[in-house]
């Protein structure tokens, strides 16, 4: 962990002060607390190079069930007081919460390695280092680049009146870069727990080459195709599905997948884990509420096993509470190595951009694709097209799978770090054509 | 709020540029107060006081610039933050190609305070609480409501700006804002409407005026009256868009397209670009001669009036589409040189004290036309209305984009007949704002704004108003969003 950063006698120290002081029958403390820097590079030149240390500290004061959350950024025993008598001055006129539930006690979590020395050590002279060789790169083959390079060493902590006592620090890397040659462009990119894992020159020289054939692209009629979609393309899709999967929303009838538990909702050969300990993916061990993070199973064999539950609708249901999965797998046969020579006629999607939910009923998405879309025949690349935009829900294309690769990683500008397949799904609805 | 000794800060930050031999630094020095009340299903799910301070001090050294924030404001802090700011410089500028000259920009020292009738903080929790529970009460007194949302928000920010040119700036800024919601469930769908004022710089009165108990009872009938219509007969339409949604297909199809550093390439990576490039300036056609597109700072309780951006340039007011023509772009002082521009337009903003200013879109808003509501609907064989907020997306260019709504009504000869639902509309900008024939009069503008505007890397958010009379767009190709029937 970063000198500077709040230690884990400082955060007891802190609890002390919080706990001791207050008034409530019940209190909890959190705790953020970071440094970082992103160094950011477009038209082969740095245009902006940042570095912040933020910290904030949350107090959330019961009397009975009537509730207030008050927070600071300063660590000053003077601030911090202030936080938890605004707190308590919140919760006494609060209305009361048929909701509210005691904070958690001492929990036992997972040793997750959320933490690497070479990511916390790493200040603006690596990520210059970095964004100088991705420049060079594409500088060298005559092409246009913009792109990131950030790392974050934090701590998250968690204390409640009921003996609960969490800390972990955390640190994340992530790169990416969109190489230009004119109307084409291609992409890259990566976050992980330790910046020596990027891949960033690897994933670099892949961009380079995909810009090279991505050039001319011709417009094509939009209607219904096979796809291609590469790991970023999936990861769009898979995204939507994991964000909607609260229990609550089921419960309620507001979300696509009510009355959907234990129904098959994707292709059978297709599951879905959480793997917090995973050494590519970002886990935790606790969630904001310090439910501990947990190795589960959310969708086997494409039947939906598993929802989101908050400690209220846990509570209700009689069921452990689980957050959103923060390390998500999703795996098929992975029978599938080169997903285009066996492709006789598809479109090939490197990314998707700007994905909205058009019907939440049925899970119906819009968006686009991004920085290379490209023509199969006869299982080879013919050439690159005009981007699409589609109207698809990913259940159905997810349903529509006809073979997938085996997972590898994957992050884009809209989605969290996760382990997914390549897939080529039949009968993707793409509604209409861009300009390029 | 505020800090006694924030001056003796900014003077030791900026001594520390200055000796560094940087060509311009400066720092802001912020206090944020946010208060959010959040209603959801008849219950209080949050009441949150949050408070976030700290300072950033950003550096032009040779060219090229560094950023260092901290929230710790001590005097052992700022000036080793503010010598970590010139290191990163120093390190930009072994990347720098084409060094920053910064347009010029009189000096300013000013003060600048949000107008308040009613100070939102000193609004009693308890009543703020107790409309948001009556809210949602009427809200399901409505059969068929299923779920209920209703909530308040209010943000203040204290700062200081002090730059090494001499501008000294100390704002007192406000923004309110309240809204509700109902979804209601029928047949195996759910569909939700909504209510909301807009995000303004005024105090409580702006809650006041817009009653959200007397509009639940509407919104939860209407929820009802949407999840039960007729889905929607894929096909061409005129469309009148009322200004609530005209500010956001304003916002995504001309405001980020006029953001000078997407026309240079800066948002590549992640936002994207603009088909605007700066060869289309003062001969590209838009849109029909009915567009004419304004940014006006200017314009009090508007979220980009704030009297100076953070570059400390002072707000102004210009044209961005003048009858149809592409005219102008919103800039900072660092982007407006590179198209000859003498002064900056002030549309430099960060969202907070640990961001670095970067390029926003300005209050642009829709000039109003000469037709009252009614003369745009007349003249209408086959279209929809629409009002409110839906599904959004466009392309990293900012061509191609679809937009639904909030509720939708099909009109026939020049009458709203009854409500439709899973309506999206799809189209390339330029060939859709060409489609305006006509624009309601200033009887009928109203002014809607974001505060969670998406852009760069790290990810900030920006506030602008956009304000519009009601538009009508003929022959617009609509879709119907529910998957495999469309389209």
């Amino acid at each position: 962990m970063s000198s500077g950063l709040t230690s884990r006698q400082e955060f007891e120290f802190l609890t002390d002060l919080v706990l001791k002081h207050s008034s409530g029958d019940d209190t909890v403390m959190s705790l953020w607390d970071s440094i970082g820097g992103t160094t950011r590079f477009a038209n082969n030149q740095v245009i902006q190079n940042v570095n912040a240390r933020r910290v904030t500290l949350t107090v959330t004061v019961a009397f009975g069930r009537r509730r207030g959350t008050a927070n600071t950024t300063e660590l000053t025993a003077g601030a911090v007081q202030d936080a938890l008598k605004r707190a308590e001055r919140i919760a006494r006129v609060s209305p009361e919460d048929p909701e509210y539930l005691p904070s958690l006690p001492l929990q036992t979590y997972l040793a997750v390695p959320s933490w690497r020395a070479e990511t916390s050590s790493a200040g603006p002279a690596r990520r210059l280092a970095d964004a100088r060789r991705m420049i060079e790169m594409c500088q060298g083959e005559g092409l246009n680049a913009a792109g990131i390079v950030a790392t974050s060493d934090g701590i998250a902590a968690l204390s409640t009146s009921q003996g609960l006592r969490a800390y972990e620090p955390r640190t994340e890397a992530r790169f990416s870069v969109t190489v230009m040659d004119g109307d084409a462009s291609a992409s890259a990119s990566n976050t992980h727990r330790s910046c020596d894992q990027l891949g960033v020159e690897e994933r670099t020289r892949l961009a380079i080459g995909k810009v090279k054939r991505a050039g001319s692209p011709k417009p094509l009629a939009a209607g219904r195709y096979t796809v291609v979609l590469e790991p970023s393309a999936v990861a769009g899709l898979l995204s939507w599905i994991i964000w909607l999967l609260d229990a609550k929303s089921y419960e309620k009838g507001t979300s696509p997948f009510s009355g959907k538990l234990g129904q098959p909702l994707i292709d059978p050969r297709l599951n879905l884990h959480n793997l917090p300990l995973h050494p590519d993916l970002l886990g935790t061990s606790f969630d904001s509420d310090g439910v501990p993070s947990r190795e589960s199973w959310w969708i086997q064999d494409g039947v939906l096993r598993q929802l989101a539950y908050d400690r209220f609708t846990a509570h209700t249901k009689a069921v452990p509470p689980i957050s959103l999965p923060e390390a998500p797998c999703l795996s098929g046969d992975g029978i599938g190595d080169d997903l285009i020579a066996t492709t006789e006629r598809g479109i090939l999607v490197s990314n998707f951009w700007y994905l909205r939910v058009v019907n939440h009923t049925d899970l119906t998405l819009t968006g686009m694709t991004r920085d290379g879309t490209f023509l199969i025949e006869d299982g080879k690349v013919a050439g690159a097209v005009h981007n699409f935009r589609f109207h698809e829900s990913p259940l159905r294309a997810f349903s529509n799978l006809d073979e997938c690769t085996h997972p590898a990683e994957a992050v884009t500008a809209e989605t969290g770090k996760m382990l997914v397949p390549a897939m080529r799904i039949r009968d993707f609805q793409f509604s209409s054509v861009t300009c390029f | 709020m505020g800090q006694p000794n924030w001056d003796e800060l900014a003077e030791v930050a900026l001594a520390r540029v200055r000796a560094a031999g940087a060509e311009y630094g400066d720092i802001r020095i912020v206090e944020s107060r946010t208060e959010t009340v959040r209603g959801e299903d008849r219950r209080l799910a949050e009441v949150r006081d949050s408070r976030d301070g700290g300072f950033g001090v950003r550096v032009l050294y040779h060219g090229a610039w560094g950023f260092a924030a901290s929230a710790i404001r001590s005097l052992e802090e700022v000036p080793r933050v503010a010598e970590l700011a010139v290191e990163i410089a120093r390190g930009s500028a072994s990347l720098t190609r084409d060094p920053v000259r910064l347009a010029e920009e009189p000096v300013h020292r000013d003060v600048v305070m949000t107008a308040r009738i009613v100070d939102p903080f000193a609004v009693p929790l308890e009543q703020k609480a107790a409309m948001l529970m009556e809210t949602m009460e009427s809200l399901h007194r409505q059969s068929g409501i299923a779920r209920s949302r209703a909530q308040l928000w209010t943000r203040q920010d204290v700062k200081l700006f002090v730059s090494t040119e001499g501008s000294r700036i100390h704002f007192d800024l406000l923004a309110v804002q309240g809204e509700l919601e109902a979804t209601a469930v029928h047949d195996g769908r759910f569909a939700s409407r909504s209510y909301n004022t807009p995000h303004l710089r005024t105090g409580y009165e702006l809650i006041n005026q817009a009653n959200l108990v007397a509009e639940a009872p509407r919104v939860a009938a209407e929820a009802v009256e949407k999840v039960k219509a007729p889905a929607v007969q894929a096909g061409t339409y005129d469309l009148v868009l009322d200004p609530e949604h005209l500010s956001l297909t304003i916002h995504e199809s001309c405001g980020h397209p006029s953001e000078l550093d997407r026309a240079l390439g800066y948002e590549a990576n992640y936002a994207g670009t603009s088909f605007l490039t700066t060869d289309k300036l003062g001969t590209f056609r838009y849109g029909s001669p009915h567009v004419t597109l304004v940014a006006d700072n200017t314009e009090p309780e508007t979220l980009a009036a704030t009297g100076y951006d953070d570059d400390g340039v002072a707000c102004q007011c210009w044209d961005i589409v003048r009858e149809g023509l592409f005219v102008g772009y919103c800039t900072n002082r660092e982007v407006a040189p590179k198209i000859g521009d003498r002064r900056s337009r002030g549309s430099n903003r960060a969202d907070s004290w640990g961001s670095v200013p970067i390029v926003r879109i300005a209050n642009v808003g829709l000039l109003p036309g000469r037709a009252s509501l009614d003369d745009l609907l007349a003249d209408v064989r086959r279209g929809i209305y629409i009002e409110g907020h839906g599904s959004y997306s466009i392309d990293q260019r900012r061509y191609n984009f679809q937009f639904g709504g909030d509720a939708f009504w099909l009109i026939e000869h020049g009458k709203r007949i009854h409500m439709l639902r899973d309506v999206v509309y799809h189209d390339i900008t330029p060939e859709f704002w060409n489609r305006c024939d006509g624009v309601a009069n200033e009887r009928f503008r109203r002014r809607y704004g974001f505060i969670t505007c998406g852009k760069g890397q790290p990810g900030q958010s920006g506030w602008m108003t956009h304000a519009a009379s009601p538009a009508r767009f003929r022959s617009v190709s609509v879709i119907r969003g529910s998957g495999d029937k469309t389209p």
